[in-house]
């Protein structure tokens, strides 16, 4: 005789169909014979947001009807199912799988929330922990990528959920009922079904896929292999991808520029610097102008790429229409030095340059939108006499001397310096953001401390805060406050400089 | 609408000897069908759309009870709609949202109650409290003390909250009173089964028309002097009818247990929880034999003073379970019991949390406390520990999790038509600087989330505009107040419109047209391009009802269109005109329209039609990673993956693939002057000869300007 119901707690997101599932899983309650009842908090908690849906069931044939409860206690969950893992990691947090009850299904891929995807760099939950929590805190667990598992099988992910809870035997209930719901509901019944048949195969442990992901090799450029290859091991990677990369943006030339410049980090003697700067030299030095855009815009692997990704059949005909508004300072930064500043001083004096830009949508698979890109990507040959080329020059090589100046006083004061090229990226505003922001740390920490008016650790460790807060708002606004914060902490004579 | 409710409605055919599955609030639905009544109405919003949403998809059934539904444009006329029963015998029933909707409704609900009826009225409220509410945290209760209106708070399980509404209509037939039945968001999303019994025609219905109206009797105006001898009914009449029809028809419930001692008084609405919560403790079972005896209060206004005396005489101590504050109940029994010279000790808050939900942790907590205190010799030492046992669990997960788990509260849909709007304010702001953002009830309120965190006040549904009247004239920029329609013809047009017009107000109004309610299930409104009878346009127009009352400055913009919405809202914000500037942002709500779409598209493309589907996408090698896109959309399919490139760190931007092609990146990638990593593609389906020879001629062609055999693909087996 049972004297508790089986309580199965689902986390799910707004709008992912957990209703489907919760049905699903008290038709089979109720086909097998078995009292059975199930709740929800929808509402505008639907639209894609965390929400939970709650089932009882008793596990015995009964006439008399069981008391049964609307919302999950901690401690008292035995089937915890999460369709994404961060909500998993939630529903542990709130106790709702635990060691001596608790069969822990969930899918081990991530749906990132706003503010990991919205951050300015890698604002990404590291899940690691949540291996380590689901290992610790459930009875039993079945993890595995029921995502990918449902697009594999043209499924949805509550097909390879149901199969995965059917197949564990943690309910009373028969594959056979569970399978029924699907059927019984009519619609997409053999995609659901094959998406259910892997998880009920995951579910009773016939399979267990651990694909782990592959972390892109190495390309080799046969001509440098011999500098690669006296270039520091962890260094060898990245450096052998710039090359690469240098010779597609420039030419041999300026690829060998970049070993050159590299040399001159690696005769420093330490690896992790060498290895990082071969990295953001390589970013750096291809740096992305209108040019580079439109030589990536035209390139056959992109049309592979967007042919893959939007299921084009072949010969089907699609267009692609590529957004671009360079500004002012972006065209003109193409033209040399001299005429550039004249032009880019000019706008700036009239209010033109965060005004003014030149909106195009480029259809770079038609002929019209390929010319414009090829003649832009012509310019190639050009670039190194533009304002910009010159201009990134000047800045990498004082970037360079200040890494080089650095290394003599402490190597991690130099390996801060090389990780400050992270800011530097993208286009227009962010560019400038970045840039600026580069220079403000530069000014106010780099220069300072090379100078030996602040001590290197304390250096480091302003410059690991100052780059974190240039991170952590468009505006600036932390950035500005922890410089002013770092300025105050210095005595007068050195912050007045 | 959003869910069809085609299966629902077959259930609701269900007669005697049937069983009825499905949801609670459908229940009630079907309840309100075997109690005769004659009509319904209310104002949708959850936990309660379903109710009325089954309803307007069961015309036939209407019809043929004869049944009048009124979807009200807001509680106030759903609660005046009740009015039919002050004078004539026929059953109404009308529903909404609560706490907010019965503070709207509350002016009609205070006259009705006044004035008395004589048909049943019964008001089901969605009591929004707790977990997944999404509205201030109040209770109903007041509003049924304050007006002497009975409240029931039936236990959540099927076969309980139906007998309530049966029972519910013959209550405020026998005391002359309006009933309101209050059910918690999990009650009225509930699954469980009833016997189902006939339907039942109401005497006076659609169908059997009353012939003459009623005759002319002051008493039953709610107007002086009648309202001095209304005061006196109340209380002399109305009250003991009912509490003598509660204690007759046992509508509360009395379970006997074997600890004399003590007892506990529950809402019946927290039975469930509170028999689980003894069950830890093992004082109950899962078949609700508690060892504590308990008084379930089904009705929780008015009390019976005679039953919670006789429940309490004897005992040592009593627990009040009762949700949310001020402990209204507790109070009363504390009055019932001083005056009736009984000792016993009740508690009640102070061992159960002043706040939040009961849910079985805190009640769990609250036995214990109570246990512990009056009863110690009980050994409830097993519970306890396996109680502890899990917090400690608990606290054990989230020191290994850590408190930067990453929320996830809700968002616009994919592609709705709201959000580029929110991107316009975001890009004004930068020219203008920061607003004041009178923010509203309705979908765009989520807006006040990341990544838009705009919105400085929420005072009620269509209430953003006229709680920006005091921000204005202090302020040296113009407030910004976002409205949807939905609150606009709830209340906006006339608390806002009307009464800035009427002071000269100057702010900005923006009124997102979407077509629908769409938060509370997308439901037709006065301006929609459908109405539920006849399907025609709703008949009334945002942009001729603002210039009628007498708005000069109106823009009425494609919400899609960034560069022009930005501009119109700079105008608005920054032109010397006075007065109110309204603009309208126009576009169907992204639910609704796919609905739609989906269907035609996917028969135009089983017909052989020539369909174009746009999807967006962005170059991972031209992607730099720094999201700002993301930062001015927030769209659930604009997400993050993998940096490819072995160079880079930071994840790039992606668009996934329920992408619906709305267009907004690419708006935002040039209205903001993003990177040019945005693209759209448009694939033809069916193509017609012209697509495959244009196709084929600038693929060709391309290829040979790359430098390659032309690579000439088959453009059959498409």
């Amino acid at each position: 005789m049972a004297s508790r119901p089986l309580c199965i707690l689902i986390a799910a997101m707004g709008g992912e169909g957990g209703g489907v599932l919760t049905g699903w899983i008290t038709g089979a309650a109720q086909r097998a014979g078995y009292p059975v009842q199930a709740t929800s908090i929808p509402g505008v908690a639907q639209r894609t947001g965390a929400t939970t849906y709650y089932i009882e069931i008793w596990p015995e044939k009964t006439t008399q009807r069981p008391v049964m409860s609307l919302n999950p206690a901690p401690g008292q969950v035995d089937v915890m199912i999460a369709s994404e893992f961060v909500e998993a990691g939630r529903a542990i947090a709130n106790g709702f799988v635990t060691p001596d009850r608790t069969l822990l299904i969930a899918s081990t891929h991530r749906v990132f929330a706003i503010a990991e995807r919205s951050a300015m760099g890698d604002g990404r939950y590291d899940t690691g922990r949540l291996f380590r929590a689901a290992k610790e805190f459930a009875r039993q667990s079945i993890l595995f990528d029921m995502d990918a598992a449902a697009k594999e099988s043209g499924s949805i992910l509550n097909a390879v959920l149901l199969g995965a809870l059917a197949g564990s035997g943690a309910l009373p209930i028969s594959p056979g009922d569970f399978e029924a719901g699907i059927r019984m509901e009519g619609k997409a019944v053999d995609s659901n079904l094959a998406g259910y048949r892997f998880g009920l195969a995951h579910g009773k442990g016939d399979i267990s896929a651990t694909r782990e992901a592959v972390a892109p090799l190495a390309t080799h450029a046969p001509l440098f292999l011999d500098r690669i290859g006296r270039l520091p091991a962890a260094a060898q990677r990245y450096a052998a991808e710039g090359v690469k990369r240098l010779i597609d943006y420039q030419n041999d030339a300026y690829a060998r520029l970049y070993l050159d410049r590299l040399d001159t980090i690696a005769a420093l003697g330490d690896e992790p610097l060498t290895a990082e700067a071969a990295r953001h030299l390589a970013l750096r030095m291809s740096f992305e102008d209108v040019v580079r855009v439109a030589q990536l815009k035209l390139k056959p692997e992109r049309f592979v790429a967007i042919e893959r990704e939007t299921r084009v059949k072949a010969g089907q005909p699609y267009a692609v229409a590529d957004y671009v508004k360079p500004g002012i300072e972006e065209i003109a930064s193409l033209l040399p030095p001299s005429l550039a500043r004249w032009i880019i001083d000019m706008s700036a004096r009239r209010g033109w340059l965060d005004k003014v830009h030149f909106g195009m949508t480029v259809r770079s698979n038609r002929l019209g939108g390929y010319l414009r890109f090829r003649l832009l990507a012509g310019l190639r040959s050009w670039r190194q006499r533009s304002f910009r080329y010159q201009e990134e020059q000047r800045h990498i090589e004082d970037w360079l001397d200040l890494i080089r100046r650095a290394a003599a006083l402490d190597i991690q004061l130099a390996r801060e310096i090389v990780e400050c090229a992270r800011l530097i990226k993208g286009y227009g505003d962010t560019f400038k953001r970045g840039m600026g922001n580069y220079l403000a740390i530069r000014k106010a920490i780099i220069l300072p401390a090379l100078s030996g008016h602040i001590a290197p650790a304390q250096a480091v460790e302003a410059i690991v805060q100052a780059r974190t807060a240039a991170l952590a708002d468009p505006e600036g606004q932390s950035l500005t406050k922890t410089l002013a914060g770092f300025r105050a902490t210095l005595p007068l004579s050195q912050a007045a400089e | 609408m959003e869910r069809s409710f085609a299966k629902e409605i077959q259930s609701l055919r269900l007669g005697a000897g049937a069983t009825f599955q499905g949801e609670g609030i459908l229940a009630v639905t079907k309840a309100l069908l075997q109690s005769g009544v004659s009509y319904v109405g209310g104002y949708q919003g959850a936990p309660v759309s379903h109710l009325l949403d089954v309803l307007v998809q069961a015309q036939d059934i209407l019809d043929e009870l004869g049944i009048h539904l009124e979807t009200c444009t807001n509680e106030a006329s759903a609660a005046a709609l009740l009015g039919a029963s002050i004078n004539y015998p026929a059953r109404g029933a009308v529903t909404w949202k609560s706490i907010v909707g019965t503070n709207v409704a509350s002016d009609a609900l205070s006259n009705l109650a006044s004035a008395g009826v004589i048909g049943g009225a019964l008001i089901i409220l969605g009591e929004d409290y707790g977990e997944g509410a999404s509205v201030i945290q109040e209770r109903s209760h007041a509003y049924a003390m304050k007006s002497s209106m009975w409240l029931l708070d039936p236990r959540p399980d099927l076969p309980t909250i139906t007998r309530c509404v049966e029972q519910g209509f013959a209550l405020s037939e026998a005391s002359n009173t309006p009933v309101m039945m209050e059910l918690r968001i999990r009650a009225c999303h509930v699954t469980g089964e009833f016997p189902a019994k006939d339907n039942v025609a109401a005497k006076v219905s659609r169908n059997a028309r009353l012939t003459d109206p009623a005759s002319f009797n002051y008493d039953r105006l709610s107007h002086p002097p009648a309202t001095f001898m209304q005061e006196r009914l109340k209380l002399e009449r109305r009250l003991p009818a009912a509490q003598e029809f509660i204690q007759e028809r046992g509508l509360n419930e009395l379970i006997p247990g074997d600890l004399q001692e003590i007892g506990i008084i529950v809402q019946g609405g927290l039975y469930n929880t509170l028999n689980r919560a003894l069950m830890n403790l093992n004082l109950s079972d899962a078949f609700g034999r508690s060892r504590v005896p308990l008084l379930v209060l089904n009705v929780t206004y008015p009390l019976v003073p005679g039953q919670i005396s006789q429940f309490c005489a004897g005992k040592r101590a009593v627990l009040m379970v009762e949700e949310g504050s001020p402990e209204y109940i507790e109070q009363a029994i504390h009055t019932i019991l001083r005056k009736a010279d009984i000792n016993t000790r009740l508690h009640g808050k102070g061992m159960l949390p002043a706040a939040g939900e009961y849910t079985i942790e805190a009640l769990t907590r609250g036995l214990l406390a109570f246990i512990k205190a009056e009863q110690p010799q009980i050994d409830i030492s097993t519970g306890e520990a396996g109680f502890q046992t899990a917090l400690d669990t608990r606290r054990a997960a989230q020191a290994l999790i850590g408190p930067d788990l990453p929320m996830r509260p809700p968002t616009f849909c994919t592609g709705c038509p709201e959000r580029p709007v929110f991107t316009a304010i975001k890009l004004v702001e930068r020219q203008v600087g920061k607003l004041h953002v009178a923010a509203d009830i309705g979908c765009h309120a989520l807006a006040t989330f990341a990544p838009f965190s705009l919105g400085n006040s929420i005072l009620g549904y269509g209430m953003s505009l006229a709680s920006a009247a005091g921000v204005g004239p202090l302020s040296s920029k113009r407030p910004l107040a976002i409205m949807g329609d939905g609150g606009f013809w709830h209340n906006g047009v006339l608390s806002g419109v009307a009464s800035s017009i009427f002071n000269r107000g100057d702010g900005v109004l923006v009124v997102m047209q979407n077509g629908y309610t769409s938060a509370t299930g997308v439901q037709y409104l006065p301006s929609s391009t459908g109405n539920r009878l006849d399907h025609q346009p709703g008949g009334s127009d945002i942009e001729t009802t603002v210039k009628a009352l007498g708005v000069r400055w109106v823009r009425r913009i494609r919400s899609y269109s960034l560069p022009e919405m930005v501009k119109s809202l700079r105008e608005a914000m920054t032109t010397a005109q006075k007065g109110l500037k309204v603009i309208i942002a126009d576009g169907e709500c992204q639910l609704a329209r796919q609905r739609r779409l989906r269907v035609t598209e996917a028969e135009a493309l089983k017909s052989g039609e020539r369909v174009v589907r746009t999807r967006f996408g962005i170059d991972d090698s031209v992607c730099t990673g720094d999201h700002s896109c993301i930062r001015l959309s927030g769209c659930p399919s604009l997400t993050i993956k993998l940096n490819p490139d072995p160079l880079r760190s930071d994840p790039v931007a992606s668009v996934i693939s329920s992408c619906v092609g709305c267009g907004h990146c690419g708006e935002v990638a040039h209205a903001a002057v993003l990177c040019p990593s945005f693209y759209k593609t448009e694939i033809v389906h069916n193509p017609t000869w012209w697509d495959r020879l244009s196709d084929r001629l600038h693929r060709t062609i391309i290829g040979w300007l790359n430098g390659k055999p032309a690579a000439i693909q088959p453009a059959a087996g498409e």
